[in-house]
């Protein structure tokens, strides 16, 4: 089996590695072959971002309140020469997000995010010691508070059910032990008097219980150290436990939930054979047809954080990504405020009346938006330079423009009656006009992003 | 060998194929939507109130007169004196007047010590069990999704199952009933170009078709074709609930006494709708619980005891039952850093006209931990669950969650 790659799979690895491309984006990629393709997105320390993150800072987004922070991140998200890196960071987002309302230091999110970028294709191992001393996830799961004497179990228990292993593959036992050699990493200067900006991860061996403790059938005096190496290389009959765990995980967060068995186990060899390198586990990801196959394409529910992501940036909007912002309670999503340690759930979770409605709302208030501030775009920008003298050929432009060709030869039919109808409904005939431009290319955007065929990628 | 599009559903596990669907919509006005319910529990309403993070009961339905609940909660306990009182082992957390007063009022069934054997202490498999009554996992759709596929598919209404929530809970996952989801009516609805207001109708009727199940989506449950179709009939007939109303009771201020507000106005506009869920969170009180876990309970008595009030002002607290679950209870001994870990059996709470009041189930037996340090079970949840099913709903219990779970008697067979 091999993959034939066509400027549609092109545009699918941009969905998937990164949040949607343009034209232009797209073009670039499929002209790159698979292997260049891959290569592109998962190598991308060769892709410069001087001139990016100059104009990032040039936008003077608010760091202190936690909206500037979800503007910041969305940004870069849409924005940055480095779509994977920005793709990784939102995995790890998701896997480990912890909460502004119990971290209330905005810094300490902020950290948190910066540490997941930065190890974002790493060893796995060395970010998984990143986080557990991590100020913000301290805080988030308690873990400052886990003292010789008297345990507090709540991040011991996740960074094996969540982070690193799944249920089913440490007992209670192991729980209580690794909250024991988690003892004593606490954090220091965690105080309102800074907003609790100030907070830095502190070792304390006073407070570290020294003893014996028995993790997954290994014994020893362990730290927190010693518990993450026992925890990482912990194999079973089937072999390395927390490669098929992450194998798992990103196959479901790039491809499909519930991959085969057989996937699994040729990821989880990648992340034994590469030393836990998640780069490259990411990168045979990209590599393996099932990836390309029609059972992939089409099938991952956009989160709104990428639903607002993809919207703009297909579109080449003009945003500070305000609106974006504002619109993620509704969608769902509080970006860096999810209600518990697990985060969101995945696919169609996302998606029931209200959400839907929400995304209608933000994508009307990008599409309407006529003004010099806030979310816009140009319609007739999107037309330049192309045929635009039919409804089919507007339609079909713009289906081209948001990926969203695919559908069903009545959905389309639909966009181009929409195109051409009168208000009173009656059939009209488009014609491209200034006028026309502006009330139905905006009308028929809104309806494509407000699409099923949108709404997944 | 080309996978197709249904194959690959089948084949995948964790989903499963649902049918083409009967149309939800068919212009019907409330009251003519086709059950198979008896007249008798068709007028009836059911609340569902999640308290999301495991709430610490222990600490709501106090055991005031054990020693051992004084010792092991010594920096955490509510002080025995304060408590108020049900009887003379059991009180409510003093911040409760509001549930202490239907109490009083013989409107409430206190179940002890629920739970299921072998208790997950995960939140995630805990909740999934409680959502699906299974403790195995091995179900897809929810307990009440699965009542509502049994008893009012088809039915054409699209409120039958509705949900005060940002997502949709999976006690009502079905496979054939849709649920509106939302906690904002004024946002509940398709917005269009304010520039040309007469372009909408052409933009609602385009909406419709590209979301009336049309997309053929691959390993994905063609429900989520179909949610535009339920979005835009469900935000129909709810666009008016709130115009005019005049609450009855004093909703507490905060998002549940906002969405015990939204479930009075649905029910009392006469939607039909019967399932009504809505998610409380904040209860995973691992530090500094007395400062976190006491406002979520004064949300929580204050709201029960303003949704009643405004209900019996407009004559329907008759026919509306509420009840509530969380995924656990907490660890009996705390933790030292002011807070608790996860625990196994709990407390919960139905709350009506229907409930035959008082307590089902004994104190809390402190003295009998298992190895965790966590009580025993002494009510199957999914006897709970049966309870209500039957002499509520009106259902066949063991149709949905299996035989061999007692009625345990805290409702009113005869209630009519």
């Amino acid at each position: 089996m091999s993959v034939n790659w066509t400027r549609d799979s092109a545009a699918h690895l941009l969905r998937r590695a990164g949040f949607g491309g343009t034209p232009s984006e797209i073009d670039d990629l499929f002209a790159r072959g698979l292997e260049g393709a891959v290569s592109r997105l998962v190598d991308y320390d060769a892709i410069d971002v001087t001139a990016y993150e100059t104009s990032l800072a040039a936008k003077n987004y608010d760091l202190t309140n936690v909206r500037g922070l979800q503007q910041w991140f969305l940004d870069r998200m849409a924005f940055s020469p480095r779509p994977l890196q920005e793709k990784m960071t939102y995995f790890w987002n998701l896997h480990w997000t912890s909460g502004i309302s119990k971290v209330r230091g905005t810094t300490l999110i902020l950290n948190q995010n910066k540490t997941e970028r930065q190890y974002a294709v790493g060893k796995f191992d060395d970010l998984v010691v990143k986080i557990s001393q991590d100020p913000a996830e301290l805080v988030w799961l308690d873990n400052y508070l886990n003292r010789a004497g008297r345990p507090n179990e709540n991040y011991a228990r996740e960074l094996m059910e969540l982070y690193t292993l799944g249920i089913g593959h440490y007992t209670e036992t192991d729980v209580r032990e690794v909250a024991r050699a988690l003892t004593g990493w606490t954090i220091q200067n965690y105080q309102q008097a800074d907003n609790y900006n100030g907070a830095t991860f502190l070792d304390n061996p006073a407070i570290h219980d020294a003893g014996s403790k028995t993790i997954l059938g290994q014994t020893g005096a362990w730290d927190g150290l010693d518990a993450i190496r026992i925890i990482l290389n912990h194999s079973d009959s089937q072999g390395s436990v927390s490669g098929r765990f992450l194998s798992a995980k990103l196959w479901s967060f790039f491809a499909y939930r519930y991959p085969q068995p057989y996937i699994v186990e040729a990821l989880r060899d990648v992340y034994v054979a590469s030393n836990h390198s998640v780069r490259e586990v990411v990168r045979a990801i990209f590599l393996q047809p099932e990836f390309y196959e029609a059972h992939t394409v089409k099938t991952w529910v956009r989160s709104p954080v990428e639903y607002a992501v993809a919207s703009t940036r297909m579109v080449e909007a003009t945003t500070d990504f305000a609106t974006a912002s504002n619109s993620l309670a509704g969608m769902g999503q509080v970006l860096f405020n999810p209600q518990d340690a697990k985060g969101w759930d995945w696919g169609t979770s996302w998606m029931n009346t209200g959400t839907l409605f929400a995304r209608s709302t933000m994508a009307n208030t990008m599409c309407t938006n006529r003004g010099s501030n806030g979310t816009r775009f140009d319609p007739n920008r999107l037309l330049a330079g192309r045929d635009a003298s039919t409804a089919e050929k507007v339609v079909d432009i713009l289906a081209d423009r948001l990926n969203v060709n695919d559908v069903s030869s009545k959905i389309r039919a639909s966009w181009i009656d929409y195109v051409n109808a009168n208000d009173d409904g009656s059939r009209g005939t488009w014609t491209n006009t200034a006028t026309n431009v502006d009330k139905k290319v905006r009308g028929v955007v809104h309806l494509m992003l407000t699409s099923p065929a949108f709404h997944l990628a | 060998m080309v996978i197709s599009r249904r194959d690959f559903l089948l084949r995948t596990s964790g989903f499963v194929t649902v049918s083409a669907m009967v149309p939800r919509w068919a212009a019907k006005g409330a009251g003519l939507f086709e059950e198979s319910v008896e007249a008798a529990f068709a007028n009836r309403t059911l609340v569902v109130l999640e308290l999301a993070g495991g709430n610490d009961d222990l600490n709501t339905v106090v055991p005031y007169t054990d020693n051992l609940y004084t010792q092991m909660r010594s920096r955490i306990g509510v002080a025995p004196g304060s408590v108020l009182p049900l009887d003379s082992r059991l009180g409510l957390n003093p911040v409760m007047t509001g549930l202490k007063t239907l109490w009083d009022q013989n409107q409430v069934a206190l179940l002890e010590n629920v739970g299921y054997p072998n208790s997950s202490l995960s939140h995630f498999a805990s909740r999934d069990i409680w959502h699906t009554a299974d403790p195995l996992l091995a179900q897809r759709n929810g307990w009440l999704g699965r009542w509502a596929d049994r008893y009012i598919a088809g039915n054409g209404n699209p409120l039958s199952c509705t949900a005060i929530s940002q997502s949709l809970p999976r006690t009502l996952l079905s496979d054939n009933v849709g649920v509106p989801s939302f906690v904002n009516l004024a946002s509940y609805q398709y917005s269009t170009d304010g520039s040309y207001p007469g372009d909408r109708s052409n933009q609602i009727r385009t909406f419709l078709t590209q979301n009336g199940g049309e997309y053929e989506i691959m390993n994905t449950p063609d429900t989520l074709s179909q949610v535009g179709e339920d979005a835009i009939h469900s935000s129909d007939m709810l666009q008016t609930v709130g115009a005019g109303y005049v609450a009855g009771g004093s909703y507490p201020a905060g998002t549940l006494g906002a969405g015990l507000l939204l479930i009075a106005q649905i029910i009392n506009a006469n939607l039909g709708a019967r399932i009504l869920y809505i998610t409380f969170g904040g209860f995973d009180n691992h530090a500094t619980e007395n400062r976190d876990h006491d406002p979520l309970l004064t949300a929580v008595s204050s709201g029960i005891k303003a949704f009643f009030d405004d209900l019996d002002a407009h004559g329907k607290a008759h026919d509306v039952l509420l009840m509530t679950w969380s995924e656990f209870g907490r660890r009996v001994q705390d933790n030292g850093s002011n807070g608790t870990d996860h625990g196994t059996a709990a407390a919960h709470f139905v709350v009506g006209n229907a409930v035959r009041p008082g307590m089902y189930g004994g104190p809390p037996n402190l003295s009998s931990l298992d190895s965790n340090g966590n009580r025993t079970i002494e009510n199957d949840f999914r006897a709970y669950y049966g309870t209500i099913l039957q002499d509520w709903l009106g259902a066949d219990s063991a149709a949905i969650l299996g035989p061999g779970y007692p009625n345990l008697g805290f409702l009113n067979h005869g209630y009519a």
